[in-house]
């Protein structure tokens, strides 16, 4: 087996860009025996290295099955073209890191779905790995291609490619997947019927098998519906939930790179989901409910990352980390004890109020670099119609608090395209960025800093996604998205403010295969055969190529990005339950356009979004636990 | 206290940057659980030196570094821990304590000795190639082009070669080279086979593989290694 490490290493490696994202011998590596588990599974990241190993589900997984007796789990990513174009001039099959096994030979592979526009990365490594692309075309003998991940809450683009996937939470479901098909296979002698394995696969909660399940149309084209046709499967597909993130696994050696990676860093992930409600937010809807890991817990699992990773930053990662009940005190405690050991604490994002100020103020004692809020919209009006619960005041208050304690550069990102947007709402925006830096220039000078203050603004495009009270909202087109853009950019007119925008392109087909249906699968394909790949870099991104290919597969892309949708249509994301009903999606939208804000269900009533009632689970808020 | 450790970079550490490098030490040490000495100022690092800096894609057998630590350790004690805090690729060979007045590492190595090994497309007799060694030998000077931040500029290597043995074995060539380094300048072993290329005429293929043996402090005309002072 090693005879391929040894040729990668001598003869390939020297002709890369940063040949260690191929090597795989990373600190807190795991290499098992091959011969020595039953199952062998194989980990796909499809993007870079360096992007991948910032993604903290994959270290979960990775470690947690791997420290199962019975099963190995290895890592692949998809290489970088200068990678990819040896690979091919040497036929050489995609490789595992660990093992360096072509991926053909592992019994299982899980990729996960983190963004729309990874999906070419994925035919293209299965193509690497000289996989057969659809499901149909695999053999007993072909590894099963499985996927999880948000991505999965609508995952018909990808159907006619993976055997399987799994919805919601991966932690528990995994270890199921892993022992059913380990079952099934020492009943067969290590043989696989892969007709009667996904039957049985699909009895495990949370299993989505997309070959049961027909997709139907309308003769002018549009979606009908998608229902099951196999006897024996569940109608809906329920996303799996875990109850609580004390008991649940965390990996306390996680691999630490030679190279660096994006987030290079501890990730400690403090608490799942978010219920403040923002409209447009897909991870905000189908991540509930909020549960919170206790603070005691967190002290202990960063005491353990520091000594076995050496990081000499930990971040509490979450979605909303300055929502965390007992946040103050744990930021406090970990400043405090590591203080000595020059090993510092961070937070991925900030809420905009006094609070999460003061808690910036406490961790970033020494680097005083970009502060970054998100305001999201540029005018009240809109903010309440995306139930983002920011004021402008807050906004000034907390820009203010961080230009006198030192900060001078701040970052605000904001959204473009939302529903009942008008160009009131981006004045609105400009005006902020003004306002921002009027308030640095001022307490800058008073405090007599001699240096001028910075304000980026970075703003990207509304994607309706999914599972979210904006998926009946039609995507701004193409044209207006770019004029919108212009339209900001003419009025920034200070060197002082950063204006940063997305390409429209981009954002216009992640809202199609946001949203798309199965169909979308063969026009992914011959994109990918049209040299499309690594989409979401700029320097690869081909639209061209897309939208000849949207001509030739006859499919209308603007039909699913531009449509606006009523309540009584199905969606070909139906089947799949979040755990967020469909009426309360649609309240919401209601109530969006009366400009109704809806409360926080930690801190007012529940707003009945469905999720504990329909999951059996519950908030789990540390503080009311121990006592205020 | 300050450690100088000796340290190999073995097949898959050649890959390495200098960068990588320095991250990886300074988690190295913390995962150790060794105390490191930080710098003082607006922006604290920890005090951590490197002898040269080794090219992305090269092996070694002789790398050194000097770090501070807050407090006295037994050197025992520090290179146990050390080496089970360290990834596979890079390998701690020695360890000793150094004296704090004595001139940084950077300041005193002017020696690097390497190994080339090259695959040659034709076949040569040994007494050939000695014969072709000793013309570039006598050579009295060899520019070669140096990149630097004010554009290019050229630059007399000949004058930093210090030896140069070769062998040939089997259809591979293996050259062994005593190259300047240092601040006050640095030859690298690429450019000595261009030149080697350029002024013979042997048929070298492209491929090499380059060891750095060690590197030393060119005292009196003898070579002591930085273990050694």
């Amino acid at each position: 087996m090693n005879r391929l490490k040894d040729f990668v290493e001598d003869e390939i490696l020297s002709n890369v860009t940063k040949p260690l994202r191929y090597v795989g011998n990373e600190y807190n590596v795991v290499k098992k025996e091959w011969e020595s588990v039953k199952l062998r599974t194989l980990f796909a990241f499809p993007d870079l290295y360096e992007v991948g190993m910032s993604h903290l589900g994959m270290r979960i997984l990775y470690h947690l099955v791997n420290e199962q007796k019975d099963y190995l789990m290895e890592r692949v990513f998809a290489p970088w073209t200068d990678m990819e174009q040896i690979l091919r001039e040497r036929k050489i099959p995609l490789f595992s890191l660990e093992s360096y096994h072509p991926i053909k030979e592992f019994d299982c592979i899980g990729f996960t779905l983190q963004y729309e526009m990874s999906y070419t990365n994925i035919l293209n490594m299965l193509e690497l790995g000289g996989i057969p692309l659809e499901a149909a075309q695999r053999s007993n003998d072909d590894p099963l291609i499985m996927a999880g991940g948000p991505c999965t809450c609508n995952p018909e683009p990808l159907a006619d490619f993976f055997d399987f996937f799994v919805i919601g939470e991966g932690e528990n479901v995994i270890l199921e997947v892993l022992q059913t098909i380990t079952e099934h296979r020492q009943k067969r002698e290590g043989k696989q019927e892969k007709n009667i394995l996904l039957h049985d696969l699909a009895q495990i909660p949370g299993v989505y098998v997309p070959v049961f399940y027909e997709d139907k149309y309308n003769e002018d084209g549009s979606f009908r519906e998608i229902k099951v046709e196999e006897q024996g499967i569940a109608p809906r597909v329920v996303k799996r939930t875990i109850k609580d993130l004390d008991e649940s696994y965390f990996p306390l050696k996680p691999i630490v790179p030679y190279i660096e990676i994006v987030h290079d860093r501890i990730m400690l992930e403090v608490l799942r989901g978010c219920t403040r409600g923002c409209r447009f937010c897909q991870a905000g809807m189908i991540y509930r409910p909020v549960r919170e890991r206790s603070k005691e817990l967190l002290v202990k699992q960063a005491e353990e990352l520091v000594t076995t990773t050496g990081y000499n930053e930990i971040s509490l990662t979450s979605l909303s980390t300055s929502d965390h009940s007992t946040v103050k005190e744990l930021v406090n405690d970990l400043t405090e004890k590591y203080k000595e050991d020059r090993i510092g604490v961070s937070l991925p994002s900030l809420r905009v109020d006094s609070f999460s100020m003061d808690l910036a103020k406490e961790i970033q004692q020494v680097r005083k670099t970009g502060l970054t809020f998100a305001p999201e919209a540029g005018t009240q009006r809109l903010r309440d119609v995306i139930n983002k619960g920011v004021t402008e005041e807050n906004l000034m208050e907390v820009t203010d608090s961080a230009f006198k304690a030192g900060w001078s550069h701040i970052k605000l990102y904001f959204m473009l395209g939302l529903p009942t947007e008008t160009f009131e709402d981006l004045d609105g925006i400009v005006d902020l960025a003004y306002k921002v830096l009027r308030k640095g220039i001022d307490i800058m000078k008073e405090q007599k800093r001699g240096r001028q203050p910075k304000v980026t603004i970075s703003v990207s495009s509304f994607v309706p996604k999914p599972h979210t009270p904006f998926q009946w909202e039609p995507q701004d087109t193409l044209e207006v998205l770019q004029e919108k853009q212009r339209y900001i950019k003419d009025k920034i007119r200070d060197r002082r403010i950063v204006y940063n925008y997305h390409d429209a392109p981009l954002s216009f087909l992640e809202a199609v295969f946001a949203k798309g249906d199965r169909r979308l699968g063969q026009v992914l394909k011959k994109a990918w055969e049209g040299g499309c790949k690594f989409d979401s870099w700029t320097e690869h991104f081909q639209y061209n190529v897309w939208q000849q290919v949207f001509e030739e597969c006859k499919y209308d892309p603007q039909k699913i990005a531009y449509r606006r949708g009523e309540f009584t249509d199905n969606l070909p994301w139906d089947h799949l339950d979040m755990g967020v009903s469909k009426k309360f999606l649609w309240r919401e939208r209601d109530r969006a356009y009366e400009a109704a804000v809806t409360g926080d269900c930690r801190f007012n009533n529940c707003s009945v979004c469905g999720v504990c009632q329909n999951l059996d689970v519950q908030l789990m808020i540390r503080k009311d636990e121990k006592g205020r | 206290m300050i450690v100088r450790l000796k340290y190999s970079k073995t097949t898959e550490g050649r890959f390495m940057s200098h960068l990588d490098l320095l991250r990886t030490m300074e988690r190295v040490f913390r995962r150790a659980k060794l105390p490191l000495a930080f710098s003082q100022g607006f922006n604290p690092h920890p005090k951590i030196s490197f002898g040269s800096a080794l090219a992305v894609g090269v092996t070694s057998e002789g790398e050194y570094v000097d770090v501070e630590l807050t407090r006295e350790l037994p050197l025992e004690q520090i290179k146990e821990s050390l080496d089970v805090a360290m990834p596979s690729a890079v390998k701690i060979l020695e360890i000793k304590k150094i004296d704090t007045r004595k001139q940084g590492l950077m300041a005193v190595i002017n020696v690097a000795r390497y190994q080339v090994e090259i695959p040659m497309l034709g076949s040569i007799s040994q007494a050939e190639f000695d014969e072709a060694l000793t013309k570039v030998w006598q050579v009295p000077t060899y520019q070669v082009e140096r990149r630097g931040k004010r554009g290019i500029r050229q630059v007399d290597i000949k004058q930093g070669i210090f030896s140069l043995v070769g062998q040939v074995i089997d259809d591979k060539i293996k050259i062994e080279m005593e190259l300047q380094t240092g601040s006050k300048g640095n030859v690298k072993p690429e450019e000595v086979v261009k030149m080697i290329k350029e002024l013979c005429e042997i048929p070298l293929g492209e491929n090499m593989r380059i060891h750095r043996e060690g590197l030393y402090i060119k005292v009196d005309g003898k070579l002591i290694t930085p273990m050694a002072i």
